[in-house]
C-alpha cells in the first residue's frame, strides 16, 4: 500500500522561521536594536532621574518618557517586518507555508527583541543610580515588576507595528503610517493633556495609558510628595500679603469697590491673627521660610500629594495586573489580526 | 431674500435636469445603460468606466459615499458643538480625494474623446453643459463603435482528454468581478501536455500567460478542469500543490541567508516529512551540484550573482522533485550564454519525464529545446484565448512565420505595433482543432 505523504505541520515550520528570523539576527543587523534601546535610554534617563521615584511630577514624566521608548522601541522593530518581504510571503504561502507559523515564528522572536531591549533599559536606569521603589508590589522585585511592565508596553506596540506591516504592501507606506500611531498614542495617553467625551474614551485604547497607570503605581505615585505647589508658591514668594486683600476683593465680588478692600484687609488681619507668628509675615515667602525653619516643608509636600490622589495609579496588584492584562490582549489581538488580514496575501496585485 | 433664494434652488434644480439629461443620452452613445444616469455617484463611476479609468471611478465612488455619508450625519449634531465641526472638517478632508479623483475620470474623458484638456474645467464648473454637449455634439464620436460590430470569435468547446500520464487543461474559462462588473481574463483554453515536454508559454503584454499559469497551478481558481496524472488539480490542491513547482519572475528569497540554509528551509517546507534527515541532506545536495551552486553553499545569498540567484530560485522548487515545473520569465536580467545554459538545465529536467512550461521574451535564442509551444492571444473582448498549442515546428507553418518574435507580432494588437491578426488566427485554430476532433471521432 502506497504510503501517504506528510508534509511538515504548523510546529515544524514555526521552527524553521524561527530558524530563520534568528539568522536574520545576525546576518541583517537585528542586535543593533539593544544598544539603539541603551542610547535611548540613556538620554532619558539623564532628563528624569533627579525625579523619577522621588516625587509625583517627576514620576508622571518619567513614566510618559520610559512609556514612549518602550512604544518607540517597539514599533520600529516590527514595523517593516512583513512588508519588506511581502511578495516572499506570498511565494512560500504558494509552496505550503502556514500563515499562522510565520506570524508565530514572528511573535516569538519578537518577544526575545522587546525582553532584551526592556532588560537594556532597567540595566541603563540601573547604573544611572535612579532611586528605584525598595519592594516591588507583584513580585516583590522592583526591578522585575519594571522589567515585566517594560516587556508587555514593548511588545504590544511590536505586535501594532506587526499588524499595520502585515496590513501595507512595502515599507515608504508603513513608515508613513508611523508617525500617526505615535502621536495618537502620546497625545491620548492623557497624561499631559487633560482629555474629556470622546477623547477620553479614545484614551482607553492607547497602550501609553496602561503603560503610565502600570509604571506610575509600581513607582507608588500616590504616596510621593508633589512640590509643585511649593514651588509654584515660590516664585510668588514677593508678593505682599497685604497686596492679597485686593485680589480677594476681585474674588468676592468680582469688583473693587473700597468695602470690598475693607472686607479682603480684614480677612487677612485675621489669618495672621490666628496664626502663630502671623503678625511678622509681610510676603508669601517669609511664610515658606518659617516652614523651612520648622521643618515642614515635606510634610506640606506630602499633603499636597494626598490632596492629589489619583486611582488610577493605584499601587495594588489588581491595578497594575489589570494594565498587564490588557495590554497582553493588545498584543494577541493585533498578532492574530496579523494573521488574518495576512491570509489574504494571495489577492495581492501582481 | 427668498425670492433670491427660489431662484437659485431653481436654477439648481435645471442645471441637475440638465446634466441628467445630458448624461442619459452620452451614455446611450457610449452604449452604457441609460438609467445610470439617474444615480448620482454610480453615473459619475460608469463615465469613468467609458474613460477607461475605472480604477478611479472606483475611488471616487468610495469617497463620494463617505463624503456624502458624512454631510447627512452633520444633522444629528448641534450647529455649535466640537462634533458638528469635526464632521465638517472630515466633510471637507474626504471632498479633497473626491475631487481629485473626479478630476481624473474628465481627463480620461478627454483623453477617450480625443478632446482638449480644457473641457475638464467644464466638465467640473459646467457638467450639465459638458454632458449636454458631449451626448448631442456630433464633434464627440464613441471611437469603440467599429470595433463592437464585429463579431466574436465563437469558442470551440472541445474538451481534450488524457491518457493518464499528462497534464490535461480544460478550461472554459476564468473572469474577475469588480464593482458592477465582470470581465473574462481566459477563455476555451484545451489542451494536453505529455511528460518529459517541456512547453513554450508564448502570448503579447495582457494575454493573460501568468492567470492561464495560476489556473493550471490550482493557484488560482477558474471554471476549468485540470487533470494532472490522474489527479484533479482542483480538487486535491492541497497534496498536489507540492508536485507543482512555480518560479516566479523575481528572485523570491531573503538575501541574508546562506545558499544552503536557503534550500534547506524549502525542502523542509516543500517534502514530505517521511524523507529522512540523511535522504534530505542528500538531495539537497543533489540539487546545489544540478545547478552548479554546490561551491556556494556558504554564501548569503545577496552575494550571488544574477545567474545564481535565478538557479538558485529555481532550485528552491526543484527541491521537491515536481512533475510539473512552471517558470515566469526565468532568463530575466540573464545575458545570452548564461540564459542558454538555463534552458539547457530546465531541457535535462524535462528529459526526467517532467513537463516544463516556460514564459520567456527571448524564445528564439533557445527554440531547439521546445518540444511544443502554447500561444495566448487577446481576442476581440480582450479575453485571453488559446491561438495555437503543438509542436514548434508546426507552429512556425500555422502563423506562417519563421520565428517566434514574427508569430507574436502576428497575434499583438495594431496599437501595441502587431498585425492584428489574433481573431483571424483564433478561427484558423478552432477550424484546425474541430477537424482534429472529427478526425479522432471518426
Amino acid at each position: 500500500m502506497e504510503e501517504k505523504l506528510r508534509y511538515s505541520g504548523r510546529f515544524k515550520q514555526t521552527l524553521i522561521y524561527l530558524g530563520k528570523l534568528f539568522r536574520m539576527f545576525v546576518f541583517q543587523n537585528d542586535w543593533k536594536v539593544f544598544p539603539m534601546a541603551a542610547v535611548i535610554t540613556e538620554i532619558v534617563v539623564f532628563v528624569i532621574s533627579k525625579n523619577m521615584f522621588v516625587n509625583m511630577e517627576g514620576t508622571v514624566k518619567g513614566a510618559f518618557a520610559l512609556s514612549c521608548i518602550c512604544i518607540w522601541n517597539g514599533m520600529f522593530n516590527s514595523i517593516q517586518v512583513i512588508c519588506r518581504e511581502r511578495a516572499i510571503i506570498k511565494r512560500e504561502h504558494r509552496s505550503g507555508m502556514h500563515i499562522s507559523s510565520y506570524v508565530l515564528a514572528h511573535m516569538i522572536y519578537q518577544a526575545v527583541l522587546c525582553l532584551g531591549q526592556s532588560a537594556v533599559m532597567l540595566l541603563v536606569m540601573h547604573y544611572s543610580k535612579m532611586k528605584f521603589p525598595e519592594t516591588g508590589i507583584v513580585t516583590g522585585s522592583t526591578l522585575t515588576d519594571l522589567l515585566l511592565t517594560f516587556f508587555f508596553i514593548t511588545y504590544s506596540a511590536d505586535m501594532l507595528a506587526m499588524f499595520v506591516s502585515s496590513l501595507v504592501k512595502n515599507p515608504t507606506t508603513a513608515m508613513t503610517v508611523v508617525p500617526f500611531l505615535l502621536i495618537f498614542q502620546l497625545v491620548f495617553a492623557g497624561t499631559f493633556f487633560s482629555l474629556k467625551g470622546v477623547a477620553k474614551d479614545a484614551s482607553d485604547f492607547t497602550l501609553s495609558k496602561y503603560g503610565i497607570n502600570a509604571i506610575c503605581s509600581q513607582s507608588r505615585y500616590n504616596d510621593l510628595p508633589m512640590t509643585s505647589v511649593w514651588k509654584s508658591l515660590d516664585k510668588m514668594g514677593g508678593i505682599k500679603l497685604e497686596d492679597l486683600s485686593t485680589q480677594l476683593a476681585d474674588l468676592n465680588e468680582n469688583e473693587t469697590s473700597p468695602q470690598n478692600i475693607a472686607n479682603a484687609q480684614e480677612m487677612i488681619q485675621e489669618f495672621k491673627n490666628q496664626t502663630p507668628y502671623g503678625n511678622k509675615f509681610e510676603t508669601v515667602k517669609d511664610i515658606l521660610e518659617e516652614m523651612k525653619k520648622q521643618g515642614k516643608k515635606d510634610a506640606f509636600e506630602k499633603y499636597c500629594g494626598k490632596q492629589n490622589i489619583k486611582q488610577d495609579y493605584e499601587s495594588t496588584t489588581e491595578n497594575i495586573a489589570f494594565c498587564w492584562g490588557n495590554l497582553i490582549f493588545c498584543a494577541l489581538l493585533f498578532a492574530g489580526l496579523s494573521m488574518i488580514s495576512l491570509n489574504f496575501i494571495d489577492k495581492d496585485k501582481r | 431674500m427668498d425670492l433670491l433664494e427660489t431662484i437659485f434652488d431653481t436654477l439648481v434644480s435645471f442645471t441637475n435636469l440638465g446634466y441628467i439629461i445630458g448624461l442619459w443620452f452620452f451614455f446611450k452613445k457610449c452604449r452604457v445603460k441609460c438609467w445610470y444616469a439617474l444615480i448620482p455617484g454610480f453615473r459619475d463611476f460608469k463615465l469613468s468606466i467609458i474613460a477607461n479609468r475605472e480604477n478611479d471611478g472606483r475611488r471616487f465612488l468610495f469617497f463620494r459615499l463617505i463624503n456624502t455619508f458624512l454631510y447627512t450625519f452633520r444633522y444629528f449634531f448641534d450647529k455649535d458643538s466640537s462634533e458638528y465641526t469635526t464632521v465638517i472638517l472630515l466633510v471637507m478632508i474626504t471632498a479633497v480625494p473626491y475631487f481629485i479623483f473626479s478630476l481624473r475620470i474628465y481627463l480620461g474623458l478627454c483623453e477617450r474623446f480625443g478632446k482638449r484638456k480644457r473641457w475638464t474645467v467644464c466638465w467640473i464648473f459646467f457638467e450639465w453643459y459638458a454632458a449636454l454637449y458631449w451626448a448631442f455634439s456630433k464633434s464627440i464620436v464613441y471611437v469603440a463603435d467599429e470595433e463592437d460590430d464585429i463579431e466574436a470569435v465563437p469558442v470551440s468547446g472541445i474538451n481534450t482528454v488524457g491518457s493518464g500520464k499528462e497534464l490535461t487543461i480544460n478550461i472554459k474559462e476564468r473572469t474577475v468581478k469588480s464593482l458592477f462588473s465582470k470581465r473574462t481574463l481566459l477563455k476555451d483554453i484545451h489542451l494536453n501536455i505529455k511528460p518529459g515536454h517541456m512547453v513554450l508559454l508564448l502570448g503579447g503584454s495582457g494575454a493573460g500567460k501568468t492567470t492561464f499559469l495560476n489556473a493550471v497551478t490550482g493557484y488560482e481558481m477558474a471554471d476549468a478542469e485540470i487533470i494532472l496524472g490522474t489527479d484533479n488539480v482542483y480538487k486535491q490542491y492541497k497534496t498536489l500543490k507540492h508536485n507543482i513547482g512555480f518560479v516566479p519572475q523575481q528572485d523570491l528569497m531573503r538575501g541574508t541567508d546562506t545558499v544552503y540554509r536557503t534550500l534547506a528551509d524549502a525542502a523542509a517546507l516543500r517534502l514530505p516529512t517521511n524523507i529522512k534527515g540523511d535522504e534530505r541532506k542528500q538531495r539537497i545536495n543533489d540539487v546545489l551540484d544540478l545547478f552548479g551552486l554546490g561551491m556556494l553553499k556558504t554564501s548569503l545569498v545577496d552575494k550571488l550573482s544574477g545567474g545564481q540567484r535565478k538557479r538558485l530560485s529555481i532550485a528552491m522548487e526543484f527541491i521537491s522533485d515536481p512533475k510539473l515545473f512552471i517558470l515566469d520569465e526565468p532568463d530575466s536580467g540573464l545575458d545570452g550564454v548564461v540564459a542558454r545554459g538555463l534552458f539547457e538545465k530546465l531541457r535535462e529536467i524535462a528529459d526526467q519525464g517532467k513537463i516544463v512550461i516556460v514564459i520567456t521574451h527571448t524564445p528564439d535564442r533557445v527554440r531547439d529545446l521546445f518540444d511544443d509551444v502554447i500561444v495566448l492571444a487577446k481576442d476581440h473582448d480582450r479575453s485571453g484565448r488559446l491561438t495555437y498549442f503543438g509542436p514548434v515546428e508546426d507552429s512556425f507553418e500555422f502563423f506562417g512565420k519563421d520565428s517566434f518574435e514574427g508569430m507574436l507580432l502576428a497575434i499583438n494588437q495594431k496599437e501595441e505595433g502587431g498585425e492584428g491578426r489574433a481573431d483571424e488566427l483564433l478561427i484558423k485554430y478552432n477550424a484546425l482543432v474541430q477537424t482534429a476532433a472529427v478526425g479522432g471521432e471518426a
